[in-house]
């Protein structure tokens, strides 16, 4: 082996444990626990993680039109506490604490989802 | 043997780089359409582009087919007093589609059933439980054997109504995995307000991984976990529009032969497949037959390529047995009973 593929071979070689520390890194940060998104029209408004709530508390959302979706975060779980929408499906659905089923206001466009943790899902059908 | 060594390396390390390349994040969106939220993923070159264009033809397809809206070609069909309506291709083909699963499934799907959906107030979200009187005068107005669909054009007899609510998400995540492929994605995911459709598998190659929902409406749990890829998971349930009144629950999916909702035993039926028209066609249809009727369904309609998971009042899980292998059950207190082929 010359000097110049000595070389080649042990850039190479950087480049593969770089990468490889790379994926491990991933792998052990790619499950935090469980973090619960608030979308707002399409939009992502708000980050939980849920594994560090210790206190329960609550979002105001406040949408178009005097819409209002009051939403309560607690350890491990988040819900909508109260809504001024007609339907109050959000409300009645109560809390979650994984992945499988998000809550929808659909009359304001309020979605909270669960991502991460136990179980991990891409999707849910129902 | 030195000397192998570098190409050794370099193979690994481009496997190594390919892997961390396809970690990449999905250009994805959230929208609400079709009476739904909706959540695209779409992974690989040019991904925004087809997920702006993904986009766009939802909310075209949503203002062909709104019922409520008189813009709508469903909304003309019903308001045209018995004449022929002019249709898009799309409504052409979806309203083609959705007669033959009509007539394949021996009228437990119906779309000609809006009458009463609208009467039970699922359209106004007024609920009400109508009079016996008033539920047998919608029942001769429940046949889609009425519906006329030739060359592009269509007729309904005045006072019947007609609504796609049955198909018009299945068919729409089809109509997108399809148009994906062809634009040249690998992967995606679409979750049409509860109607999963995949092109492809993960973007490292392993399957999707799709819970279905529990439908015991005390929890908010999911119910088990199918793997798929280059498919649809669509699931009819009774606990997904319902209402209550003296004690009695009444959901959405209507029995054509009653104009009541459907009882047939059945929570809910996820119908797993290639086709997201017929996954989402035969989810509401079997829905309608009851357990019995729809392992016979499948057992006799291999040609569908389809899988089932049906869940009983009892809570026993049915599953067909293709999925012997890909469904995970995760509330394990279940029973779980396979039906062969």
């Amino acid at each position: 082996m010359n000097r110049r593929t000595a070389a080649l071979s042990a850039a190479l070689a950087l480049a593969v444990l770089l990468c490889a520390g790379f994926l491990l890194w991933r792998q052990s940060h790619a499950q935090p626990g469980t973090t619960a998104q608030i979308y707002q029209f399409g939009e992502l408004v708000e980050e939980i993680p849920l594994d560090q709530v210790t206190e329960s508390y609550t979002i105001p959302l406040e949408g178009e039109d005097g819409a209002e979706n009051v939403i309560e975060v607690a350890p491990g779980r988040i819900r909508v506490r109260r809504a001024n929408c007609p339907d109050q499906v959000c409300v009645r659905q109560g809390w979650i604490s994984d992945s499988s089923v998000p809550v929808v206001c659909l009359p304001h466009q309020v979605v909270i989802q669960i991502t991460g943790g136990e179980g991990d899902v891409d999707a849910a059908a129902g | 043997m030195r000397q192998h060594a570098l190409p050794a390396i370099a193979l690994a390390a481009a496997l190594l780089l390919g892997g961390c390349a396809r970690t990449q994040e999905p250009a994805s969106n959230q929208i609400f359409a079709m009476d739904t939220v909706m959540t695209l993923e779409i992974y690989g070159d040019g991904a925004q582009e087809q997920l702006n264009e993904a986009v766009g033809t939802i909310y075209r397809l949503e203002d062909l087919w709104d019922v409520t809206s008189e813009g709508s070609e469903v909304w003309a069909l019903d308001h045209s007093a018995g004449d022929w309506v002019d249709l898009s291709p799309e409504t052409a083909d979806l309203l083609a589609q959705a007669l033959e699963l009509c007539a394949l499934t021996g009228g437990a799907l119906d779309l000609t059933a809006y009458p009463a959906v609208r009467a039970w107030g699922f359209t106004t979200g007024e609920y009400r439980v109508p009079s016996q009187e008033e539920l047998d005068a919608l029942v001769p107005l429940i046949d889609y054997t009425k519906l006329e669909l030739e060359d592009g054009r269509a007729r309904l007899p005045e006072g019947m109504e007609l609504d796609l609510g049955a198909v018009a998400k299945g068919y729409t995540g089809a109509y997108l995995a399809q148009t994906l492929r062809e634009g040249g994605v690998a992967s995606a995911l679409l979750s049409l307000g509860g109607n999963v459709q995949t092109v492809g598998a993960k973007p490292d190659g392993s399957p999707w991984r799709v819970a279905i929902q529990d439908p015991d409406s005390g929890q908010q749990a999911t119910l088990g976990v199918v793997e798929v890829a280059d498919q649809a998971v669509i699931t009819s349930g009774g606990y997904q529009r319902y209402f209550e009144a003296d004690g009695e629950t009444y959901w959405h999916i209507m029995d054509p032969d009653t104009a009541a909702p459907a009882r047939s035993g059945l929570r809910s039926v996820t119908v797993i497949g290639s086709d997201g028209t017929v996954c989402d066609a035969l989810s509401t249809a079997l829905f309608v037959m009851g357990a019995e009727e729809a392992a016979a369904f499948w057992q006799v309609h291999p040609e569908l390529e389809v899988e089932l998971v049906l869940v009983e009042e009892d809570g026993t899980v049915l599953i067909t047995q293709g999925l012997e292998d890909s469904f995970q059950l995760t509330q394990e207190d279940r029973t779980l009973e396979v039906i062969a082929p």
